[in-house]
């Protein structure tokens, strides 16, 4: 197509008359139609976004901002309002030389999410493909692998919380209770036998250790996974199977492909999540020092450091997992 | 039809040893999952002298609605009456969830499907959105609603909600997959951008936002909102619950009474999941979506 000559006056009009009765019918016979379609296209976009755009400025953005500026400053709080001293980067030095356990912590926790994550997203994706299919009692087979993301959420946690049994169950207590050592140990000597990596071996006995904790955590992920499984066309499995493919190659060919820009959905969920709960050691510290000790300059410093390495983590998972995501167009 | 449904996934050859293995792990799972509502359960049913015993006893020997009588006694005793808790529940979250579907779905559509600029800058800030520590922006976010004049009103706790960036990062990984030519080939049949969000995207991604809705639901159930509500008559039934049962030296004389609170507040979502898992069965043969 000749590309059409911008003009001025007459896109002015056409914003006018979309922007008053927002109505994006095509005018046809009209020389400039395919430009104006484009900009009435723009211009929808932003009606539709501005709503959301609003609140994340309101809600976000500007507290995001500001957190910044108290990270660089020592605030005390008074009658009136809040007093800010700037300090440089002295809270950011505080962070890592000064704090007893912070550096520590932060090293633990990040070690605790590699550890978790694709554990967490290879056992929701197997429930998930389990639960997806046809049997008797599925929807109370559903149920049940969503209850523990009602029974971790507000209140009821701190119902769960105060609790001794459901605390040991939870590691919360006391990580390592007779019974878990137990187990762990007969399975250790059981994989020992057959000669694995130790490494390995580790890796699978600190797993059914933290069975629960790893189950407990994988309720939202079997979810957004299921809705992922549903809106597969069944038409793509009708076609396959009339061409003789087993069950086992539409697997791999039809619905890991299509699940697969959920399983980036899924890690950058589990990531966050597993940062920023706030039974997350690190949330703690942060917690405690702005709300306990009263320290919101070194609060917003210690949350900045924390949210550059989250940044960084799922920066370098995104860019990994994107080269294998398929999109369906 | 029936061919249809003979060619499901699921009916494909497969041998039955697998399938055992495949319900052995269901069940333990299952059973994993299911144990701490049985114990949530039993708790809620025991006496006070059993709460306490050590080691602690996971079932319950002499089952008494105790419980549930004092919590009833308790909600009789405050001046605000119940129902006015429940109420204010029940608002906020009906309208949070039904506000934040629809924004968030908006939003994502766009980002999805439409070309426009600033589009993957504002798409980079809701990821980086999910990532901030909240207690952090918790101040600002006060002093962003002192300034509004939202404090001690319903639109504190309801209007964030809104724009929770998880929604919308939801939706849009949903909505891609939806093809161009089905957008395409409603806009020459001359529908509106409303009408083809409305009555194309939505109903094609239809699993995806009832998910949405169980999240979105469960957060704002559970919610406290302790910080920017101060009149009575506004609190949550969650708050209310909380400040009977977490009030320091009472809490272990209320041990019994907080396994009854966490079976009620558990009953809602637990019922609104089930609900909407059994229509999203329905959506799979109707997404339309054909190549």
């Amino acid at each position: 197509m000749r590309p059409m000559k911008f003009d001025f006056q007459d896109f002015l009009l056409k914003l006018k008359r979309s922007l008053g009765g927002l109505k994006l019918k095509l005018n046809s016979g009209d020389k400039t139609t395919h430009m104006t379609m484009e900009k009435r296209r723009a211009i929808a976009g932003y009606v539709f976004i501005s709503p959301f755009l609003i609140g994340l400025i309101f809600f976000f953005l500007y507290p995001f901002l500001q957190s910044v500026i108290f990270s660089f400053n020592s605030i005390q709080i008074g009658a009136q309002g809040y007093e800010m001293t700037g300090v440089g980067f002295e809270n950011y030095r505080r962070a890592f030389l000064v704090h007893p356990t912070f550096s520590r912590v932060l090293v633990e926790s990040i070690i605790q999410m590699i550890t978790d994550v694709p554990l967490i997203i290879i056992f929701s994706f197997f429930a998930a493909n389990l639960i997806n299919q046809k049997f008797r009692g599925r929807a109370v087979a559903r149920a049940i692998f969503f209850l523990p993301v009602i029974m971790t959420s507000g209140i009821i946690l701190a119902v769960e919380n105060n609790d001794l049994l459901l605390g040991i169950m939870s590691g919360a207590i006391q990580p390592d209770t007779a019974a878990g050592a137990v187990r762990a140990l007969e399975l250790r000597t059981l994989l020992m036998e057959t000669r694995m990596d130790p490494r390995f071996v580790r890796y699978i006995i600190d797993a059914v250790d933290r069975l629960y904790e790893i189950v407990k955590a994988s309720g939202v992920q079997i979810l957004i996974f299921l809705a992922g499984l549903q809106t597969i066309s069944p038409s793509l499995y009708e076609a396959s199977t009339m061409e003789g493919a087993t069950g086992w190659e539409n697997f791999w060919k039809i619905t890991f492909p299509m699940i697969s820009p959920l399983i980036l959905v899924n890690t950058v969920y589990t990531v966050i999540y597993s940062f920023t709960n706030p039974n997350n050691p690190v949330m703690e510290i942060i917690k405690n020092t702005a709300f306990a000790e009263s320290r919101f300059g070194f609060s917003s410093a210690i949350a900045w450091i924390y949210f550059l390495v989250i940044l960084g983590i799922l920066g370098i998972l995104i860019g990994v997992i994107s080269r294998w995501v398929f999109y369906h167009d | 039809m029936r061919t249809m449904k003979l060619l499901r996934p699921s009916n494909l050859s497969r041998s039955l040893g697998g399938d055992i293995l495949n319900l052995l792990f269901l069940i333990l799972c299952g059973c994993l999952m299911a144990l701490p509502l049985l114990y949530t359960i039993f708790q809620a049913l025991k006496p006070l002298d059993e709460i306490f015993i050590f080691p602690p006893r996971f079932y319950v020997r002499n089952p008494t609605l105790d419980n549930f009588v004092q919590l009833l006694v308790m909600m009789g005793e405050s001046w605000v009456p119940f129902s006015r808790y429940l109420f204010n529940t029940i608002f906020v979250t009906i309208t949070g969830t039904i506000g934040h579907v629809i924004v968030a779905s908006m939003a994502a559509f766009v980002l999805a499907k439409h070309r426009f600029p600033g589009q993957n800058l504002f798409f980079n800030i809701v990821i980086l959105a999910l990532m901030f520590s909240y207690h952090v922006t918790a101040i600002p976010n006060y002093l962003i609603m002192a300034r509004l004049n939202w404090v001690d009103t319903y639109l504190a706790l309801i209007v964030p909600y809104f724009s929770y960036p998880l929604g919308l990062f939801l939706m849009k990984q949903f909505m891609d997959q939806i093809p161009d030519s089905l957008l395409e080939s409603a806009r020459i049949d001359g529908a509106s951008e409303f009408r083809i969000f409305w009555k194309i995207v939505m109903p094609s991604v239809k699993p995806a936002w009832l998910t949405l809705i169980i999240f979105i639901f469960q957060q704002l159930w559970t919610m406290q909102g302790g910080v920017y509500i101060y009149s009575e008559q506004l609190k949550t039934l969650s708050y209310a619950f909380s400040q009977i049962l977490l009030g320091g030296a009472v809490t272990i004389a209320r041990a019994g009474v907080s396994g009854a609170v966490g079976l009620l507040m558990m009953i809602p979502p637990i019922v609104l999941f089930i609900v909407t898992q059994s229509n999203i069965m329905e959506t799979m043969a109707t997404s339309g979506i054909k190549e």
